[in-house]
């Protein structure tokens, strides 16, 4: 019982990180309809960023954060404006090529420029834990997955309240009637994509500490995004949010019980049964 | 004027193949040989992608599945069975076509990016099975085939044999493809590709003629896999069932022109020499910059020719040849 709390615990503590990662990519493909498949690579690029922060520049890797968010919310916002906007109403096959280009590029100049090389930081807090009772935890863990809970939390807020976020989510629910209303929709897209970038750069910032930062990291977390977001219903933010804690869990659970590389395949397998079955995703919200 | 359109299409191709027949005659030199061997190679591997991905329209990120089933079938054959990769050949490429027909028939339902993601999961499943199953495939430690040259082998001491291998699967994969362009299945895939309801309406059956190109697209690049295998005498998950091979078959048909039978054999002229000059260039420390310049190539095909090399430079000829006679014209 306690190995199984354990296990509970961890899974949510890993799944609090997926959940940013994935309304990122939520809220991209929600507001400006597209999928970025670059996505992983851009959690690969802040995670890099954040990397050098904290070794030439000294910085804490979460006092990073003030330094890599901007840079990925103009990163993200010129990927939409010299990428994106030529090929809104461009066929399938050249959205998903725009941007499977950008993260070929992005993967593989990080290759070329800093090697192959797994890299990570050591911090001072590395291996404080807390004990609960009879259930660890890990000081960083617990860091991250508590930031990621407030920026998510924080995030929803906005969206909900704010005068952008409610701009951006009558361009989600419908464009033409948004464009009416005097919303300028192409903005809203730069700062959908912006934003989804700087979810990201969160991420990445949060993630440094407790994991190595290499080219190729993005390729699983943005799978695993991918993962995330169909579980949740494409373009529902809080089907990403809960969709990512359910994969943390299924991820830790079947991390005991099943051999590590059948894990991944068979979590795999479930993405391909969901999308093929429940393509609105399994909670079967729409996105108010 | 559609039999000399015919013609010409025919003459341009048999010239393309008497030369490249001719060619070592004139170059001996390994390394040269070796680019042309890669060239025949991707432009094979691009070329069956462009049957699924370009006529049909259905964008697949997971083709690497196909090849690597390839190659990893004639390995496991040979090494454990002693089964000759001649018929290896033929196994791989037909265990290819039959697992491409159980998973695409399911994914075919999703349309556009979606298929794409379900061809990704698939890749990788495929990929990490084959990690898994390490008593018949080595793990992630790779099969190493022992270097007995011989014709039953289909290992050889000398490329020009590599040479001749890759270029008729080139030329047959050309062949097939125009074939395709030209007959009834051709349009049908054009057709459901541009508007899949409207095929369906008028009575296609929509889902078997997408079965049947991604069939014969995963026999060729089985068959691929296959002769990569022989070539380079290791395969391992991590490079034959990479997700970064899958994209390099897709974007070489996209800079080449989509759909169009000549598009990919040009990217594939085009971009793998440039890989290859990069790799003997710099040398080791030139890891991902080829791949790096293929997205870029590729994001500026995206934005100012979307239809791809071989279609942008038609339409210049076409234009320039308009501009000369209208000169005529006026002259006269």
């Amino acid at each position: 019982m306690t190995q199984f709390l354990q296990i509970v615990v961890s899974g949510l503590l890993l799944g609090g990180i997926y959940s940013l990662i994935s309304i990122g990519l939520t809220l991209i493909f929600g507001i400006v309809k597209i999928i970025n498949f670059a996505h992983g690579e851009f959690l690969m690029v802040a995670m890099y960023l954040a990397f050098w922060s904290v070794s030439l520049l000294n910085m804490d890797p979460y006092v990073s954060v003030i330094l890599v968010v901007p840079v990925m919310f103009v990163l993200g916002v010129a990927t939409q404006k010299i990428v994106i906007n030529p090929i809104l109403k461009s066929p399938d096959v050249m959205q998903i090529f725009a941007t499977v280009g950008v993260g070929l590029v992005l993967q593989n100049m990080a290759l070329f420029l800093w090697s192959a090389d797994y890299r990570t930081i050591l911090t001072p807090y590395q291996s404080i834990n807390f004990e609960l009772g009879p259930i660890v935890f890990s000081f960083t863990r617990l860091a991250t997955f508590v930031l990621a809970m407030l920026v998510s939390i924080g995030f929803f807020y906005f969206l909900k309240h704010s005068y952008a976020g409610k701009a951006l989510r009558s361009v989600a629910q419908n464009r033409e009637a948004a464009l009416l209303m005097g919303i300028d929709v192409n903005r809203m897209y730069l700062i959908a994509f912006g934003l989804g970038a700087a979810c990201v750069g969160f991420a990445g910032c949060l993630l440094l500490p407790v994991y190595y930062v290499f080219p190729s990291v993005g390729t699983y977390f943005g799978i695993t995004a991918f993962v995330v977001v169909v579980l949740g219903g494409m373009g529902n933010m809080k089907g990403a949010f809960l969709g990512g804690l359910l994969i943390g869990l299924v991820e830790s659970i079947s991390g005991v019980y099943v051999d590590s590389t059948l894990k991944e395949a068979i979590y795999f397998i479930l993405f391909i049964l969901v999308l093929l079955f429940k393509p609105n995703g399994l909670f079967g919200i729409r996105e108010s | 004027m559609n039999m000399i359109m015919k013609n010409q299409t025919l003459l341009l191709f048999l010239l393309f193949a008497v030369t490249l027949l001719l060619l070592p005659l004139f170059v001996t030199n390994n390394f040269y040989l070796h680019n042309m061997i890669m060239i025949f190679f991707w432009a094979s591997l691009t070329a069956s992608w462009n049957i699924i991905g370009g006529f049909a329209g259905q964008i697949s990120l997971g083709h690497a599945a196909f090849f690597g089933i390839g190659a990893y079938t004639s390995t496991v054959l040979f090494l454990k069975l002693g089964i000759s990769p001649c018929i290896g050949l033929l196994c791989g490429g037909v265990l290819s076509t039959v697992v491409a027909a159980a998973i695409s028939y399911p994914c075919f339902r999703l349309k556009g990016p979606f298929f794409t993601l379900s061809t990704i999961a698939f890749g990788e499943v495929i990929y990490l099975l084959s990690s898994y199953f390490r008593d018949l495939t080595g793990g992630a430690v790779g099969l190493l085939i022992p270097f007995k040259p011989s014709f039953w082998n289909l290992i050889f001491r000398e490329k020009i044999y590599y040479y001749y291998i890759a270029l008729i699967l080139m030329l047959i994969v050309i062949v097939i493809t125009q074939k395709i362009a030209k007959s009834k299945m051709g349009y049908y895939l054009i057709s459901l590709r541009e508007d899949e309801e409207a095929a369906k309406a008028i009575g296609i059956n929509t889902v078997r003629y997408k079965l049947y190109a991604v069939m014969i697209s995963a026999f060729f690049a089985g068959i691929a896999g296959v002769f990569y295998a022989q070539y380079v005498l290791f395969i391992e998950p991590k490079t034959v069932f990479s997700a970064e091979l899958s994209t390099q078959f897709a974007l070489m048909s996209i800079i080449g022109g989509l759909g169009t039978v000549a598009g990919p054999i040009a990217g594939a002229f085009i971009l793998t020499p440039l890989s290859e000059f990069l790799r003997a260039w710099l040398g080791g420390s030139y890891s991902g910059l080829h791949l790096a310049i293929y997205g870029v190539i590729l994001i500026a095909v995206v934005l100012m020719m979307p239809e791809g090399i071989v279609v942008w430079f038609n339409e210049r000829v076409r234009r320039i040849k308009a501009k000369t006679t209208k000169g005529q014209e006026v002259k006269l």
